[in-house]
C-alpha cells in the first residue's frame, strides 16, 4: 500500500487566461484525515477536479495510490462533489446502487449496501422512496452514501457540510472519522474552519490559487501566538513580572476594579510557567483565561489578504479551563 | 464497458419507465387502426343528403341525369360486389351478382346479393361508400322559394322525417340556338361536390349521345364507340424480353424508401431531442459531476447515445412486429383483394431497404445526438437550449423539404448535390436508393458522412467535456460567432 493516498505535484490551471490554481503541490497521508481549506474562489474544487483526472491540468500531475489516475484506481476513490445531486425520479436504493456499481460492485452487493447504508444513517424507510420525495438533507444524506457505497480506500469529499443542518452536519462528521478509524484516507474541502479544527490531521490552506500552507493542524496553530489574559487585583504593577513571558499590553480595567493584562507569549513560554510566576509573586489573581489559538487566526495570519480571511468562517475563540 | 453499459441502462430504464414511452409506443399501432377505420367511419357517419333537381327545359332531362347517377352508383356497387369474390369465394359472388341483377336498373336487389355474400350487417357500411344521396320532392321551383330549405331555415319531407335541403340542381336551357343545357348547382356544403360532378357527367353523357344519335348512330354503334379505350403498356425496357410489366412491385420501393427516409428523420428528430432533456435535467439536478467521479466523458456521452438508441430501437421493434404482424393479415386479404396494394406491402418488408434504413438512422442518430448532446452540455435550461437548437433544426428540416419537391425528380442534379451534404445523406440517399445511384457516389457519400459522424462524435466530446462542468456555456458559443464576425 503507498504511503500516500494522493500526491499532487505541482498543479496549475487556467481557464480563459484567468489562472485557477498555480502550482500546487500536496500529498494526502493514507489513513488520516486531510482537510483542504481555502476561501471561496481559492482553487480547491479545481484541484480536486484535477486529482481525479475530471479536467487535466496544464502543467503538473497526479498520482493516486502511488500510480496515475487510470480509472482502476479511481474505482477506489469515492467523491462527493460541491455541486452536487441525484437522479430525482430514482428511488434512494437505485441511486445508491447505481453509484456502487459504477465503481464496480456486483450488482446484489451493490443493492446489500445500498439497503444497509441506508439503514445505518437512517434512512431505511425511505430505501424505496424516489429522491424528489425526500426532505433536503435526507437527498443530501442518499449522495453522501452513494460516495461511499463502494466502500472506497480514498474518500473525497468537496465543501460535504454545506446544505447541511447542524444536526446532519454532526452526523457527516461522525461518518467521517467512522471512515477514518476503518483505515481509508479522507480528503475534505470546506471553508469552515471549525470542522478542519475538529477532524483533520493535517491541513492544506489554499487562497487565489496558490497553498499558503500545508501540515498538521498543531503546526498551523503555531503560527498563531498564544495569548493569556489575566485579571490582577493588586495594586502592584504587573508588567516587570509578565514582561519575560511575552509582549504584555494592559488593556482596561474589569467590573470589579481589577487590572486587565494581555500578555502574547513569546515561543518558548508557556501559560503553566506564567501562572506560577503569578502565583509565586503572590498576585491576586481574578481571571487567568489561556486562550486556544484557531485555524481562523491562523489562516488570517498565513494569507496577507484580509479579502481570502473574510470569506473564511471563523470559530470564535473560546476559553480554555486551566 | 462498465460505465457505457451502466449509463446506457439507466437512460433506458428513465426513458422505458415513463408515460410518454408507452404511449409512444402504442401510437403507432393505434393510428394504424384509426387510419385504417376513420374512412369507414366517416363514411358510413355521413348523414343521408337530400336534393332537389328542377329542370328548366322541359325535356326531362331531370329524369335522365337521375337515371344516370344511379346507373352509374350501381356500376360501382356490382364492381365492388365483384371484388368480393376472394373473401367470399366465386360460387357466392355469383350468386349474389345474379341476385343483385334481378333489377338491372337500380340498387333494390343490393340487401338480397349482400345476404348471400353475408354482409347483411354491413350493408349501411357497404353502400355508403358509394355516396348517400337522395333525390327528394321538390318544394318549390325557384331558388327564392328553396332557399330557406337549402339555408336550413325550412325542412322537407324525407324518410327519415323532416330535413333541411343539402343541394337543388337547377337545368337551364343553353344560353342562344342549339347551344347545350347548363347545370346551376346550389349547396351550402361547399367542400362535397360529389353530386355536381355526377350530375354533370350523367347531362353530358347524354347530350353525347343526343348528339351522336343525330349524326344517324345508333345506341349500340354509340356505346361500341364509346368503349374504345387505347391499351397503356408500362414495360420495364431492362428487361432482356422487353415484356416484363411495371406494376405496383416496381413502384412500390420508391415510395416505401420515401416513407423510411421521413420515418427516419422523424425518429432521429425525437430522440435526440429526448438526449437534449436528459442532458439538461442532468445538468439542472447537479448529476454530471458525480457522473465524472465515475467514469469518463466519452463514456458518459456513448453510454446517453447508446441509452437513448436503446429505447428507439424497442419502439421500432414493437412497431416492426406490430406492422409485420398487420401487414401478413392485411397482404393475406389484400393479395386476393388487392394484388398491387399486396405488392406494395410486400416491398415494405424489403431486408435491403430495411438494413440501408438501419444504417442510416444508427449514423444519423449518432450525428444528431452527438450535436445534441453537445449544445445540450453548454445550457442550463431548455429555453438556452432552444435559442441553440434553432440553426440545427433548420439543418434537419432541409432534406424533408427537399424530399416533399423531389418525390417526381429523385434524378435532378440538386437531389444528387443535397446527396453530398453529410447531414442529409441519412435522408436524401435514403430515399434516392430505389433509383439505383452510381456505386462511385453511394460509396462516396457513404464516406463522407462516416467521417463526418466521425468528426462530429470528436468534436461534439469535446464540447461536451467543455460544457459538462460549466467552463464553457452557450454565451460561449455568442462570442466565438461574434469573434468571427469581428
Amino acid at each position: 500500500m503507498s504511503e500516500y493516498a494522493l500526491e499532487a505535484e505541482g498543479l496549475s490551471k487556467s481557464f480563459r487566461g484567468v489562472p485557477a490554481v498555480r502550482d500546487v503541490s500536496f500529498k494526502a497521508p493514507s489513513g488520516g484525515i486531510t482537510g483542504f481549506l481555502g476561501p471561496n474562489g481559492a482553487g480547491k474544487t479545481t484541484t480536486l477536479r484535477m486529482s481525479l483526472g475530471v479536467i487535466a491540468p496544464d502543467a503538473g500531475h497526479v498520482r493516486l495510490f502511488g500510480g496515475p489516475p487510470t480509472m482502476a484506481r479511481l474505482d477506489r476513490v469515492g467523491f462527493l462533489p460541491e455541486e452536487r445531486g441525484v437522479y430525482r425520479k430514482m428511488t434512494a436504493e437505485a441511486v445508491i446502487t447505481l453509484f456502487a456499481r459504477l465503481k464496480g460492485v456486483p450488482a446484489a452487493t451493490a443493492r446489500q449496501r445500498a439497503l444497509a447504508y441506508l439503514e445505518r444513517f437512517g434512512l431505511g424507510e425511505s430505501a424505496h422512496k424516489k429522491i424528489k420525495e425526500l426532505s433536503k438533507g435526507m437527498a443530501q444524506k442518499v449522495q453522501i452514501i452513494a460516495a461511499i457505497a463502494h466502500e472506497p480506500d480514498f474518500i473525497i469529499l468537496d465543501e460535504p457540510f454545506s446544505g447541511l443542518d447542524p444536526v446532519n452536519q454532526q452526523v457527516l462528521e461522525q461518518m467521517i472519522r467512522e471512515q477514518a478509524d476503518q483505515g481509508r484516507t479522507v480528503l475534505f474541502s470546506t471553508h469552515v474552519m471549525e470542522h478542519a479544527e475538529r477532524l483533520c490531521d493535517r491541513i492544506v490552506l489554499m487562497a487565489r490559487g496558490r497553498k499558503v500552507f500545508d501540515g498538521k493542524v498543531d503546526e498551523a496553530l503555531a503560527v498563531v501566538p498564544r495569548q493569556v489574559t489575566i485579571g490582577i487585583a493588586s495594586e502592584s504593577d504587573a508588567a516587570p513580572l509578565l514582561a519575560p513571558f511575552g509582549a504584555v499590553e494592559r488593556v482596561a480595567d474589569d467590573a470589579d476594579g481589577a487590572a486587565v493584562w494581555v500578555v502574547r507569549l513569546h515561543p518558548g513560554s508557556d501559560a503553566q510557567g506564567l501562572l506560577k510566576a503569578c502565583v509565586d509573586a503572590g498576585l491576586r489573581l481574578t481571571r487567568f483565561e489561556p486562550l486556544k489559538p484557531h485555524l481562523h487566526d491562523a489562516f488570517v495570519r498565513l494569507v496577507s489578504d484580509p479579502a481570502d480571511a473574510g470569506d473564511i468562517q471563523a470559530v470564535q475563540p473560546q476559553p480554555v479551563e486551566g | 464497458m462498465r460505465a457505457i453499459y451502466l449509463i446506457a441502462r439507466r437512460e433506458y430504464i428513465s426513458y422505458v419507465a415513463t408515460w410518454g414511452f408507452w404511449l409512444s409506443l402504442l401510437s403507432v399501432p393505434v393510428f394504424m387502426v384509426l387510419g385504417a377505420a376513420i374512412p369507414a367511419l366517416v363514411q358510413s357517419s355521413q348523414p343521408m343528403r337530400y336534393y332537389v333537381m328542377i329542370d328548366e327545359t322541359g325535356g326531362n332531362l331531370d329524369d335522365v341525369i337521375q337515371a344516370g347517377l344511379e346507373r352509374e352508383r350501381r356500376t360501382q356497387v356490382r364492381a365492388a360486389l365483384e371484388a368480393m369474390a376472394p373473401v367470399a369465394g366465386a360460387e357466392r359472388r355469383d350468386r349474389a351478382l345474379a341476385a343483385f341483377d334481378e333489377d338491372p336498373a337500380g340498387l333494390s336487389r343490393l340487401p338480397e346479393a349482400l345476404e348471400i355474400l353475408g354482409l347483411e350487417e354491413g350493408a349501411g357500411t357497404f353502400t355508403a361508400q358509394f355516396g348517400r344521396h337522395q333525390r327528394v320532392e321538390a318544394p318549390g321551383r325557384t331558388l327564392a322559394d328553396l332557399r330557406p330549405y337549402l339555408a336550413g331555415d325550412a325542412s322537407v319531407q324525407t324518410p327519415e322525417g323532416p330535413r333541411s335541403l343539402f343541394a337543388a340542381v337547377f337545368i337551364a336551357p343553353g344560353e342562344g340556338a342549339g347551344a347545350p343545357p347548363r347545370l346551376v348547382y346550389y349547396s351550402t356544403n361547399v367542400t362535397d361536390t360529389a353530386l355536381a360532378s355526377a350530375s354533370r357527367r350523367a347531362l353530358g353523357e347524354h347530350l353525347r349521345q343526343q348528339a351522336l344519335m343525330g349524326r344517324g348512330l345508333s345506341v349500340q354503334e354509340i356505346a361500341a364507340l364509346t368503349a374504345i379505350e387505347p391499351e397503356l403498356r408500362n414495360l420495364n425496357p431492362l428487361a432482356e424480353d422487353g415484356e416484363a410489366e411495371i406494376t405496383m412491385a416496381d413502384r412500390a420501393p420508391f415510395f416505401i424508401s420515401l416513407f423510411l427516409a421521413f420515418i427516419l428523420w422523424t425518429a432521429v428528430f425525437s430522440v435526440a431531442n429526448m438526449l437534449l432533456t436528459s442532458l439538461i435535467e442532468e445538468k439542472g439536478g447537479k448529476i454530471i459531476e458525480l457522473l465524472l467521479s465515475t467514469a469518463r466523458f466519452h463514456e458518459i456521452l456513448i453510454g446517453k447515445l447508446t441509452g437513448v438508441a436503446a429505447v428507439s430501437f424497442t419502439l421500432f421493434l414493437v412497431w416492426g412486429l406490430v406492422g409485420a404482424a398487420a401487414s401478413f393479415v392485411t397482404a393475406q386479404f389484400a393479395a386476393a383483394l388487392d394484388p398491387e396494394l399486396a405488392q406494395l406491402i410486400a416491398a415494405l418488408v424489403d431486408p435491403g431497404l430495411l438494413l440501408a434504413a438501419l444504417g442510416y438512422f444508427i449514423v444519423g442518430y449518432l450525428m444528431f445526438g452527438a450535436i445534441f448532446l453537445a449544445l445540450g452540455s453548454l445550457c442550463e435550461t431548455l429555453q438556452e437550449a432552444q435559442t441553440l437548437m434553432t440553426p440545427i433544426i433548420l439543418v434537419l428540416m432541409a432534406p424533408m423539404m427537399i424530399l416533399v419537391f423531389a418525390l417526381q425528380a429523385m434524378d435532378s442534379v440538386f437531389i444528387q448535390a443535397a446527396s453530398w451534404v453529410p447531414l442529409w445523406t441519412p435522408f436524401i440517399m435514403m430515399a434516392r436508393l430505389p433509383s439505383e445511384p452510381p456505386v462511385w457516389e453511394l460509396l462516396g457519400t457513404t464516406a463522407l458522412m462516416l467521417a463526418t459522424m466521425a468528426a462530429v462524435v470528436w468534436g461534439a466530446a469535446a464540447v461536451f467535456r467543455q460544457g459538462a462542468l460549466g467552463q464553457a456555456d452557450a454565451d460561449s458559443v455568442k462570442r466565438m460567432f461574434s469573434r468571427k464576425k469581428g
